[in-house]
């Protein structure tokens, strides 16, 4: 990482697990933390999740010890406790989660401590150290959920053959991320699973106190989540497998394909389930042959996304839908390994076409990368000139300014999203594919 | 000494000794200095707020050729995300350009608190100068650098010397002060030490026009600049606006006004008494011109300090005239509906005031925290709404509204950003108290949001359709206790101390 980050486009690791928390079924946030945190992640959330805020107790209704200076001189552990002691009296939980912040790491408070007598005390509590110099918000995301794989689920030797856990779609921060989470519960009910994903309206605290008893946990990102997936392999021993977010029916092709081997699921109805998707998905583009066709409505691209989207929308545009993807970037921190097996992933794509991968947090950097690319090849001034156009840039409403350089048109799909409202879609699995060909071509289209 | 010679502001509750927490009703505390507070742990119970950090970047990222260094943990300003829809604006409203704000953040990491992040900042403001070449830099300390010990300033002083840009250290530790009004004067206390020329620079020409200063420190959005700006030339004045989008290299004309004038008492009076101090500058920081009584008395205030009553009282007369006519269809609509607003203190106080004028009924104010500058707001409120309003002093504390407003009943609610939620699950018609999109100030405003309240008002289904099938995070039992059950409060009128 250099000195700094431009405009980051995600926020701290207790970002992520307010996040997360907040976007549990009837779960109550604790923070350990100054006031302002939570007031920072609200104004984060409405400024980059697609108009999506707050939840059943988020935004400034969670709960919080709101440490000051007295506190980080003599410790704020005691305030916590009357915090906790309060929060249990006033607020109305199934699952109580202390995050921590910066300053209360820093000063060292023991939350372990705390919560204990309360634990013993059979209250759902439990807690997450997440402040904010460990690491983005995705990481907060995964320790959220190590903990509650670790401290909430139950410990359980028998494992139920069909039953799934689901995670690596972080709330908010995907905004997508209710619309993402139920295509692809849909789609895994569908082979005759069992779902718990934590964070959609089916999902329960019960559900999740019994995830522990999954035959398979399921993450579908190549980064987020990881951790999780560790723990409950060593907490649990439930096997876990991996998969880059699958948009589109090639992805999910061969997502479903995946999880079906590794459950030992029989293979003919996995691929009566595919067909019939798949069936259903061509049969919604066939209406759209002739216009897609008239109008000319293929784009050369460039995506510029987190770890999942990244690889996840480019390998839609280059195997299903037929676009050009040229630049691929990815805006994540990301250490080595994970470079390697985004660049990988598309390096791998069926078409045969290679975006030029970018790793890089800033935008401007992106737009200096990808203006480049676009110029390159292209002398101005001559007639048979074969620019790369029409041109379409997918990213993050950051990416309006790159998109503007490039007279291309623009979608915003990777946080932050200031520009969209978005309540239920997704662009997950089938359905998925067929949501981002409508908004993509109605960017196209709109003016018309 | 001046403020401004200290490294950073002092605290709003040693300054002013202005507090957040109080609840009961408006007589026990019109009419006497309102204390409220025991310094810290006022409520054994709190929900979570802003720090000072989110509005002092509300006004940061919107200064024309500034970057904003964060210096903190990857998370601090990820909130200039929610603000930069209003920078995009507020840059496309003055200049006709959409430009999105430019944030940075060093992102502290665990070797970062160990270590010292001092070394990086500098490193930082060094390549932020070269790769975009701003005005000036923004140099924003939050929480980490102030528990670690990073001397901010000091690696300012550093580094100026090899940079071209101005740098600004700002400080805005949120752990240190919880009244995040502080924000205000972090930002001016920046800009007057930075921006601001030597008294012997300022150039003593007097224009044949009076000049005034508007302070607006993210208080209004444009169109309320406009309102405003059209108030004061109808008095023969010219209007210069500091400091939201204020171009830095014109901020020194700050210097050389007639008068200061401050659109709101909450924010501006650190700046106002620097330029009374070092340039002699006189201000007015009494009234906030939202509604029609207030912003009769906030320009007669001009008019007086100009010599011009005679002309101000004209205009006013002619205003209101033109302004009631137009209320009036509306008005039949308000008549007997409850109220209830929740605001920065003299927004909602202000606010209130506005909404008894139109008709409503008060019943209940929430106000973030209270400073003396409110006193005489209270006064005017139990003047027009009597001595029974409810008030609550509170930074946000949403389960004491849920609990006052089942008591309340209210029609109608307004609260600030992410503050409607409690009411709209409720049920209760609902409409934002700030939003920089939105006319709210002078007489424009009046009528605005009057028409705003009666769209509103015409179909509440939004919120009705969401209350049966949303519940609010709280235990039925809590609405059974006092809404102020968790509340350590001083003796009204009694030693803040114990």
């Amino acid at each position: 990482m250099s000195d700094y980050i431009e405009r980051p486009r995600y926020t701290c690791a207790l970002g992520g697990a307010i996040a997360t928390v907040s976007a549990l079924p009837d779960a109550i946030p604790i923070l350990h933390a100054p006031s302002g945190c939570a007031g920072n992640f609200t104004w984060t959330q409405a400024g980059g999740c697609g108009l999506q805020t707050g939840g059943y107790c988020g935004g400034l209704s969670m709960p919080g010890s709101n440490v000051l200076e007295r506190d980080v001189v003599f410790g704020g552990a005691e305030r916590l406790e009357e915090e906790v002691t309060s929060t249990l009296e006033v607020m109305d939980g199934k699952l109580y989660v202390i995050i921590t912040s910066c300053v209360t790491e820093v000063i060292g408070d023991d939350i372990a401590a705390v919560a204990r007598p309360f634990r013993e005390r059979g209250v759902p509590l439990i807690f997450a150290e997440t402040g904010g110099f460990k690491g983005n918000s995705y990481h907060g995301y995964d320790l959220v959920l190590q903990s509650l794989l670790r401290d909430f689920a139950e410990k359980t030797e028998k494992k139920e053959a069909r039953k799934v856990n689901l995670w690596g779609i972080t709330p908010f921060l995907d905004p997508f991320w209710r619309g993402n989470l139920e295509e692809l519960r849909r789609l895994l009910t569908g082979l005759g699973l069992e779902v718990n994903s934590f964070f959609t309206a089916d999902d329960s605290v019960d559900g999740i106190r019994a995830a522990g008893s999954a035959a398979l946990n399921i993450v579908v990102s190549d980064v987020y989540g990881m951790g999780a997936a560790e723990a409950a392999r060593e907490v649990h021993g439930t096997p876990y497998i991996t998969a880059p977010l699958p948009v589109g029916p090639s992805a999910t092709d061969a997502f479903l394909r995946q999880v079906s081997r590794a459950l030992g699921l029989p293979e003919e109805e996995t691929e009566q389930l595919i067909q019939q998707e798949n069936r259903k998905y061509y049969r919604f583009l066939e209406n759209f042959t002739d216009c897609y066709n008239d109008m000319d409505l293929q784009r050369y691209v460039a995506v510029v996304g987190d770890a999942n989207y990244a690889v996840g929308l480019t390998k839609f545009l280059a195997d299903d839908l037929g676009w050009l993807p040229e630049v691929t970037a990815t805006t994540d921190l990301l250490d080595e390994t994970q470079t390697e097996l985004l660049s990988r992933r598309l390096a791998e794509l069926d078409s045969g076409l290679r975006p030029r991968v970018i790793f890089a947090t800033d935008s401007s950097q992106i737009r200096e990368a990808t203006v480049a690319h676009w110029k390159t090849g292209n002398e101005p001034g001559n007639f048979y000139a074969n620019p790369r156009s029409p041109a379409f840039v997918i990213g993050s409403s950051l990416d309006r300014e790159l998109a503007k350089e490039l007279g291309a048109a623009h979608l915003s799909v990777s946080f932050p999203v200031a520009n969209r409202a978005v309540l239920d879609r997704g662009y997950t699995g089938y359905r998925g594919g067929l949501r981002l060909i409508e908004d993509l071509v109605s960017t196209i289209v709109i003016g018309r | 000494m001046s403020y401004l010679d200290l490294k950073e502001p002092p605290r709003r509750e040693s300054r002013l000794q202005a507090c957040i927490a109080r609840g009961g009703p408006l007589g026990e505390v019109a009419q006497r200095p309102l204390r409220c507070c025991i310094p810290d742990g006022e409520r054994s119970f709190t929900q979570n707020s802003i720090c000072l950090l989110l509005p002092a970047l509300g006004t940061m990222n919107s200064i024309p050729g500034s970057v904003v260094l964060m210096h903190g943990g990857l998370g601090c300003g990820s909130s200039s995300h929610g603000g930069n829809a209003g920078v995009r604006a507020g840059n496309n409203q003055r200049w006709g350009v959409v430009k999105d704000g430019t944030w940075l953040s060093t992102g502290l990491t665990e070797s970062d608190v160990i270590g010292g992040g001092e070394e990086k900042l500098a490193a930082a403001i060094r390549e932020a100068d070269r790769r975009y070449q701003p005005a000036v830099i923004f140099v924003v300390a939050s929480c980490v650098p102030g528990i670690i010990g990073d001397d901010v300033d000091g690696v300012v002083e550093q580094v100026q010397p090899e940079v071209k840009a101005k740098l600004l250290p700002v400080h805005c530790e949120g752990f240190k002060t919880k009244i995040w009004a502080t924000a205000y004067d972090a930002v001016y206390h920046a800009i007057g030490n930075v921006l601001l020329p030597e008294k012997e620079a300022v150039n003593a020409s007097v224009s044949l026009t009076p000049t005034v200063n508007l302070m607006n420190m993210s208080s209004m959005g444009r169109v309320d600049e406009v309102e405003l700006e059209r108030l004061l030339t109808a008095l023969g004045l010219d209007v210069n606006i500091f400091p939201v989008f204020a171009d830095p290299d014109n901020m020194h004309k700050m210097a050389r006004a007639q008068l200061s004038i401050s659109t709101c008492p909450t924010h501006d009076d650190y700046m106002l008494e620097h330029l009374k101090e070092k340039y002699g500058i006189p201000f007015l920081l009494q009234h906030m011109p939202i509604g029609i009584e207030n912003t009769g008395k906030w320009l007669r205030d001009v008019g007086k300090f100009f010599g011009k009553e005679a002309e101000t009282e004209a205009f006013i007369a002619a205003e209101e005239q033109r302004l009631q006519a137009a209320l009036e269809p509306l008005k039949a609509l308000f008549a007997g509906k409850k109220a209830f607003v929740s605001a920065g203190e003299f927004r909602a106080l202000s606010t209130a005031i506005l909404l008894a004028e139109l008709g409503f009924e008060v019943v209940g104010v929430r106000s973030f925290h209270h400073d003396e500058f409110a006193d005489g707001e209270y006064e005017k409120l139990a003047k027009i709404s009597g001595n029974d309003v409810e008030l609550n002093i509170a930074n946000v504390q949403p389960f004491e509204e849920a609990n006052l407003l089942r008591r309340l009943k209210p029609d109608v609610f307004l609260g600030h950003m992410n503050g409607n939620a409690t009411a709209a699950k409720e049920g209760i018609t609902t409409h934002v108290i700030y939003n920089l999109g939105l006319h709210y100030v002078g007489y424009k405003g009046a009528f605005e949001l009057a028409r705003r309240l009666h769209r509103q008002l015409s179909n509440p289904r939004f919120n009705r359709n969401l209350s049966r099938w949303a519940r609010l995070p709280y235990r039925k039992e809590w609405y059974e206790k006092s809404p102020f059950t968790y509340l350590k409060q001083a003796a009204i009128g009694g030693d803040q101390h114990e």
